[in-house]
């Protein structure tokens, strides 16, 4: 296959299950009695086309784009972080704590010092699934997934013990210091951790796109035996690909609650949460960096585009809950067809049949 | 009578032709050896015996009848069952409801399996074919030679009237290997046709009526076992006819110094047995080693051992008077030494990557196509553009993956870019398998010119043929060991052909003992 058929062939692959999704997400709001056509051009004008919809949309895709990016890395290398969640919401509560408890500290300081322990956050977790896998090869994929259970559990006694927020008395903790917090630029929603957030794209795109490390880990993607052979260590990419992976996720939860939410409460992360957003994402970008930036954006269109749906019609907002849980089931026919090769064996089948009718 | 039988059988996957029109029969009672070397075809033709696969072209026949053949079902109900070298049992369940997977017995009047009934039912066949197995045991605690027993069970209470078993005793201890022997004769006793699918000659001489030998997807040979001799059939599947005849100078290079040794290197296997023993050699400088052998005797855990792939458990490897002993790949190549990987696609080459990254995989930290980490694009497309033009790659784009190259150009691709490297060492693993006779010519060419420069190479072979033309010396593997090692010039086909067998000529003994 060329190099521009592929491309061809993954715009297809990911545009697809989009058309389709929102087809059915169509078919829901005529239900309603509304013009399906007006429904989604009150929600791509508020998003997109405006300029303070898109700094909004903006400011919601920051932590997807990240979260995103942290799936894909280590997709790419066929190991599979599940645990971007959990990861996240650790990272985020990290940030917290040291965002309330910190006084006396020049913001510049703050944010960073609390930035970072979000990211040291998201590795302390990553590192528990990596080391199992690399030294005692036990199912990542199973440990990621459960410690996001675990995770949100500890959070939860944390919040109503130690952490507990003394005024409200609820499962939250309290609000970070303003110093901690990063600032909306100009009256518009976004803050600094956007262009951040882009820097670390860009990084994490030169890392995949450009450097040993990103051919390196496509090449054990692909074919783990050619990668040992050729003199790459295995075992030791994959422990740097689920830290790069942890990271970028501690990163999307200390920057969501430091430029968003503020304080650790149930709710956090939304539903579905900000790392299963990402998965999707990921997925829809074709773990392709570009791809990932454009669905992460794509994504945050759709949520921020939810609120104005129900201010400016009838339709509620969860039509956009059915959009997203559409598209990832067109998404996921596209992945086991891609991991099983089934629509092939499929055709191949009903082209015998045909063959002897 | 002709139980089995089969006309112009040929099967083609893409281009590649792994079964070219195969004819062959099979008679009704009588223990059918099909001999070839791996890669040769076998599995592909049992696989379209038991309707694994479906043949391009050509035709089967049971008991006369043209048949086809859907799915294994298919051929169970006409009578053939196949004994997989990988096993299909269920290890929580006990003996008799593996056998009767999917044919359960059940109650006359309940809707329940019936475990009494078919407890007796599998023990009565057990004892029918004096098979010493009990019928309640669970599968995860018998040995692997019970297993395979259980295998058989199965394919016996289907009443299947030919077993074909795949390279039944890879698994088997040598002891577990004489029961089955004994049990297989047993069978044909019976009444039963059973078609032996190896590579182990041993094993068809104590066994075998009548022997098919294949090579590269063609018959080479029908015998009867009784006029022919393990040496006869291992010349004829690896081949006598010489295809190429190399022009080599013939040069004294025993003056040369030693570059690289092996000193009684042995490894195990996953199960703990010891798989080779005692492997001792040394290549001088500009000299090349063959290393021949029939396939399965070793040969693939010595690549291993000796690229990084896999730990050796004794012995030690020298570099240049350095230790070189279980050491990374990286740390081989490191040391100025090339490697040409047993297995092209799963270890060679990686075809969903593109041909400029395939041609820097092993050396894509150096810094000639990477500088702080950074892949340098502008450099690597040189390189390619470069080493395509010297080795004449063929392909469509070459932007594209290594999946559009053809087999001989995926090796020259290898080639080019171990080659480029200029080592010092170079280890070829069967590095013309399944390639076109023109880039056979190429790499034997590149071979030479590279040992006329002063590298060692040692080349692991099983085309005799190659490892004739090309060596200075050859070394013999035989059962995990070399048997001898002995100079091209003072050898011959039959000579080598006789220590692939394992036999080690008397005058070659008394050689040895002079020279030890």
């Amino acid at each position: 296959m060329t190099g521009k058929k592929s491309i061809l062939l993954s715009l297809y692959n990911s545009i697809l299950p989009v058309l389709a999704a929102f087809v059915v997400g169509g078919v829901i709001v005529a239900l309603y009695g509304e013009n399906p056509l007006n429904i989604y051009g009150i929600m791509l004008r508020g998003t997109l086309f405006s300029l303070k919809g898109f700094m909004k949309t903006l400011h919601f895709a920051a932590p997807l784009i990240l979260t995103g990016l942290a799936i894909a890395i280590t997709f790419k290398a066929n190991v599979f972080n599940m645990g971007v969640e959990g990861q996240m919401l650790g990272g985020a509560y990290f940030a917290c704590v040291l965002g309330f408890s910190l006084t006396g500290l020049p913001p510049v300081l703050h944010v960073t010092v609390c930035l970072l322990a979000g990211v040291a956050a998201g590795v302390l977790l990553v590192i528990i699934p990596a080391l199992l896998k690399a030294y005692f090869r036990v199912n990542e994929m199973v440990v990621t997934l459960m410690m996001n259970y675990a995770i949100f559990e500890i959070l939860r006694v944390l919040s109503q013990s130690l952490f507990q927020d003394p005024i409200l008395g609820d499962v939250s903790t309290p609000s970070i210091l303003p110093s901690a917090m990063f600032t909306k630029l100009g009256g518009s929603y976004i803050t600094l951790f956007f262009p951040l957030v882009i820097l670390v794209f860009a990084i994490m795109y030169v890392v995949i796109k450009k450097s040993r490390l990103g051919y390196e880990v496509t090449a054990i993607g692909k074919n783990p035996m050619f990668a040992e052979i050729s003199g790459m260590n295995v075992r030791r990419k994959i422990m740097y690909m689920m830290i790069i992976s942890g990271a970028l996720s501690g990163l999307a939860g200390a920057g969501y609650m430091m430029s968003e939410k503020f304080k650790y409460t149930l709710t956090f992360s939304g539903v579905p949460g900000l790392g299963w957003d990402g998965m999707l994402i990921a997925l829809l970008g074709r773990h392709n960096p570009v791809g990932i930036l454009i669905a992460a954006i794509f994504f945050a269109a759709l949520k921020t585009g939810a609120d104005t749906i129900s201010i400016f019609s009838d339709v509620p907002k969860e039509i956009v809950g059915i959009i997203q849980g559409v598209m990832i089931l067109f998404l996921a026919i596209d992945f086991v067809n891609a991991q099983t090769g089934w629509f092939k064996k499929m055709t191949a089948k009903m082209g015998r049949k045909g063959a002897q009718a | 009578m002709k139980i089995i039988e089969t006309l112009g059988l040929t099967r083609k996957f893409g281009d590649f032709t792994a079964n070219d029109s195969i004819s062959f029969a099979v008679e009704q009672g009588e223990i059918k050896a099909i001999v070839g070397e791996n890669g040769a075809g076998k599995t592909t033709l049992v696989n379209m015996l038991y309707g694994l696969s479906k043949p391009t072209k050509g035709e089967i026949r049971i008991g006369g009848q043209p048949v086809k053949f859907n799915s294994p079902t298919d051929a169970i109900e006409k009578g053939l069952g196949m004994v997989h070298q990988h096993f299909k049992l269920a290890p929580g369940l006990t003996v008799y409801e593996n056998v009767l997977l999917g044919i359960e017995l059940r109650h006359k009047n309940l809707p329940f399996i019936d475990r009494a009934k078919q407890e007796q039912a599998v023990q009565k066949v057990i004892q029918k074919y004096h098979f010493k197995l009990d019928a309640r045991a669970k599968v995860e605690d018998l040995s692997v030679g019970e297993r395979q027993r259980v295998e058989i069970l199965k394919m016996l209470y289907r009443e299947v009237e030919v077993l074909i078993l795949d390279e039944p005793t890879a698994v088997l201890t040598p002891q577990e290997v004489e029961q089955l022997i004994e049990s297989l004769k047993d069978l044909k006793r019976q009444g039963k046709t059973i078609i032996l699918i190896t590579h182990k000659l041993g094993e068809v001489m104590a066994l075998a009526d009548t022997v098919t030998v294949i090579r590269r997807g063609k018959v080479v040979g029908e015998v009867d076992r009784r006029e022919a001799s393990e040496i006869q059939l291992a010349q004829m599947m690896v081949g006598r006819d010489v295809l190429l005849q190399i022009e080599k100078e013939e040069e004294d290079k025993t003056g040369n110094p030693v570059v690289y040794r092996l000193e009684d290197i042995a490894t195990q296997n996953m199960m703990g047995k010891e798989v080779i023993s005692n492997i001792s050699l040394s290549i001088r400088k500009g000299e090349i080693l063959g290393i021949a052998g029939v396939e399965g005797n070793g040969q693939s855990e010595l690549i291993k051992v000796i690229t990084g792939m896999m730990l050796s458990t004794r012995g030690k490897i020298t570099f240049k008077d350095k230790d070189l002993t279980n050491s990374w790949p990286r740390q081989i190549r490191d040391r100025s030494i090339g490697i040409i990987a047993e297995d092209r696609y799963a270890e060679g080459l990686c075809d969903s990557m593109s041909i400029a990254d395939n041609l820097i995989a092993g050396y894509h930290y150096r810094s000639d196509v990477c500088r702080h980490g950074i892949m340098q694009k502008k450099m690597i497309d040189q390189k390619r553009d470069r080493l395509i033009g010297e080795c004449d790659i063929r392909m469509a784009d070459k932007e594209g993956y290594v999946s559009q190259l053809s087999g001989g150009n995926a090796q020259k691709l290898i080639i080019a870019r171990e080659f480029d490297q200029n080592p010092e060492l170079l280890l070829a693993c069967q590095p013309t398998r399944g390639v076109d006779i023109g880039s056979i010519e190429f790499i034997h060419k590149r071979i030479l010119k590279l040992a006329a420069k002063g590298t060692a190479v040692l080349l692991i072979s099983s085309e005799l043929t190659e490892v004739m033309s090309l060596s200075d010396r050859i070394a013999v593997m035989y059962q995990g060991r070399i048997i001898a090692t002995v100079h091209k010039k003072e050898t011959g086909t039959t000579e080598l052909g006789l220590l692939m067998a394992g036999v080690v000529p008397d005058l070659l003994k008394r050689k040895r003992e002079v020279t030890t």
